[in-house]
């Protein structure tokens, strides 16, 4: 009993960010809003892109601009996979007969999603994990470029540049995306803490030390690409199955930038810092949205300042606090008593007690 | 469980563009002793130690760990097979804390991370930083950065640890504490140091046997009291016109 209690409070952090995210659903889903829900819903799928993300970027201090191309893999290819047959020849009547015939339920179709994006970072990512630094943004950037090339123009598969409409009705519902939000984030977190994850953060901090004290660091990097891909990929497959209509566009630049600056404005090292990051990040963007709607009402032509606020915010956050909120802590059970020790410390300090009169 | 290990390097070589850094040098070591590398900057003492941990390819020569030949591995494989080392401009892992730096060393040789905590524990404790365990490294003073830079190294359980300049940055009251806890590792420890270090009075009074570099070659081996006194040496440090007024 005492080694699980032991347990989880060193665990404290899963926990806790569990609880708030899942307290968090359950009055969403009691207020019953459909607009809260839909809000919410489209806010924890970003989510799990973003844990996807932090576990690959954040670890390994590697700018992982094809990431966002994964979740388009992951869209397209489960979107291809859970399709009624009929439906699929009537939306694209281009596609191969081959992809036509194939009709698997949607859970299965979401991790056909996932292994088919892990397969192709596996066999693109073994060199790209020799670069870090600006060469490795550099060829990260290239390899999104490529996919989405790809993604927009191989018709037979994807629709091409038209729309590529799913029909039916939504297989992702606001539940679905919740637990597998609080899946994500379980995986991010013990990933950070395992063996490999201490690996990888070591290579970030510092690639030659990880180096001399055993560490393989290109292999550790590929693994944490390669799971981060599939993470990517079901957030994609559970995006198209919600949204239900999609495009090579949905899963480029301004994808990117979104789960992008809520890493860097939470803070990447820490799983806890991309959770608030994402919250931060939706709320200000949902609150922006409506204050360009109103400027729109007035006349004002407010086109674009929710992005180019986020844009500075995120701009401010790298020169003023490149760690982000949380500068790579986590929130913990003892970090929270830790500091409700030093506030009451300081107070005491501040004012001293009543002067002692016992001696 | 005794056994004593060897750490051979055989003709040793590293060229820059022609430039001989390191030049057919050829060393022993075994476990138990504490053998010193010495010689002028430049000397190429900190490309030695780059070279035989395959941080840095080599151009000539074999390394050979307790009868591995790990010439050809690349530097992770050599610190799996057992040879541990610091760096001169202190390396730490600086977003981590000091607890996971500890760990990552023995994390690194593939040590599982249970195990790993334990170790770290008492690796700090030894060094004295446990009441840092869990500040971030880079909030450390300078001397207690050089001490994690110890410990994580040891977290491996390496044969040989090799240290470039431990003492270097410290003041005298920290290079004695240091000298107080390297002088009865190898015994305590089973393992074999090979540390490089400017600090002349550290190093005869640390080493049991010391190894002279000058211009990437051996110009000496033995013990202080006998290198001290070789006309090389001494020419080495001085120049030659010491040796005149001599």
């Amino acid at each position: 009993m005492k080694r699980f209690t032991d347990w989880l409070l060193r665990r404290s952090t899963v926990w806790l960010l569990l609880a708030i995210f899942l307290i968090g659903s359950f009055v969403i889903w009691w207020l019953n809003i459909p607009l809260i829900e839909d809000m919410f819903t489209v806010g924890a799928i970003t989510l799990i892109m973003v844990m996807g993300f932090q576990m690959f970027m954040g670890n390994s201090g590697i700018l992982s601009w094809s990431f966002v191309g994964y979740v388009g893999i992951g869209a397209f290819v489960s979107a291809i996979c859970s399709m009624q047959p009929q439906l699929k020849s009537m939306q694209i009547p281009v596609m191969y007969d081959v992809l036509v015939k194939i009709h698997m339920p949607f859970p299965v179709a979401l991790v056909v999603g996932a292994v088919v994006a892990a397969l192709i970072a596996a066999v693109i990512a073994w060199p790209l994990m020799r670069l870090s630094d600006a060469v490795g943004a550099i060829t990260q950037f290239a390899l999104l470029i490529v996919i989405n090339v790809l993604l927009a123009q191989w018709q037979e598969v994807t629709n091409g540049p038209r729309t590529f409409t799913l029909g039916g009705t939504r297989l992702t519902t606001f539940w679905v995306a919740v637990l597998v939000a609080a899946a994500s984030i379980v995986v991010a977190y013990f990933f950070k803490e395992s063996s490999w994850g201490l690996r990888l953060r070591a290579s970030r901090d510092d690639r030659y030390a990880a180096t001399a004290t055993g560490v393989n660091v290109i292999a550790m990097r590929y693994v944490a690409y390669v799971i981060s891909a599939a993470i990517g990929a079901i957030a994609g497959g559970l995006y198209s199955h919600y949204i239900l209509s999609i495009t090579a566009a949905s899963f480029y630049m301004s994808q990117l930038f979104q789960i992008m600056s809520m890493v860097v404005i939470g803070g990447s090292m820490s799983v806890s810092g991309a959770f608030f990051g994402t919250v931060l990040v939706t709320l200000a963007d949902q609150g922006l949205r409506q204050f360009e709607f109103f400027l729109t009402q007035q006349g004002a032509n407010a086109y674009g300042i929710t992005e180019i606020v986020l844009a500075i915010l995120m701009i401010l956050f790298l020169i003023l606090r490149p760690g982000g909120i949380a500068g790579g802590r986590e929130l913990s059970l003892a970090g929270l008593a830790g500091r409700g020790r030093k506030r009451k410390q300081k107070r005491e300090q501040e004012e001293p007690l009543e002067p002692d009169t016992t001696d | 469980m005794t056994h004593t290990a060897t750490l051979e390097l055989t003709g040793l070589g590293k060229s820059f563009a022609g430039l001989k850094a390191v030049d057919d040098v050829s060393l022993r070591l075994a476990t138990g002793e504490i053998l010193g590398l010495i010689g002028p900057n430049g000397s190429g003492k900190t490309t030695l130690i780059n070279i035989m941990t395959g941080l840095l390819p080599k151009t000539t020569g074999t390394v050979v760990i307790d009868g591995t030949d790990v010439s050809r591995y690349p530097a992770y494989r050599v610190a799996r097979a057992g040879l541990a080392r610091t760096f001169q401009t202190i390396r730490l892992f600086k977003n981590l804390t000091c607890l996971e730096n500890v760990e990552e060393g023995a994390v690194g040789v593939g040590v599982g991370r249970r195990q790993a905590v334990v170790r770290a524990r008492d690796l700090l404790a030894e060094v004295g930083l446990t009441d840092s365990s869990n500040k971030l490294a880079r909030e450390l003073t300078f001397g207690d950065q050089r001490r994690l830079e110890i410990a994580r190294a040891l977290a491996a359980q390496p044969k040989f640890l090799l240290l470039d300049e431990p003492a270097a940055g410290l003041n005298e009251e920290e290079t004695d504490a240091l000298l107080q806890y390297l002088k009865p590792l190898p015994a305590l420890k089973h393992i074999g140091i090979l540390i490089v270090d400017h600090d002349m009075r550290l190093m005869m009074s640390l080493c049991d046997r010391l190894h002279v570099l000058n211009y990437g070659r051996t110009i000496a081996e033995g013990t202080p009291g006998q290198v001290q006194n070789d006309p090389q040496v001494i020419e080495a440090y001085l120049g030659s016109e010491a040796k005149a007024h001599a």
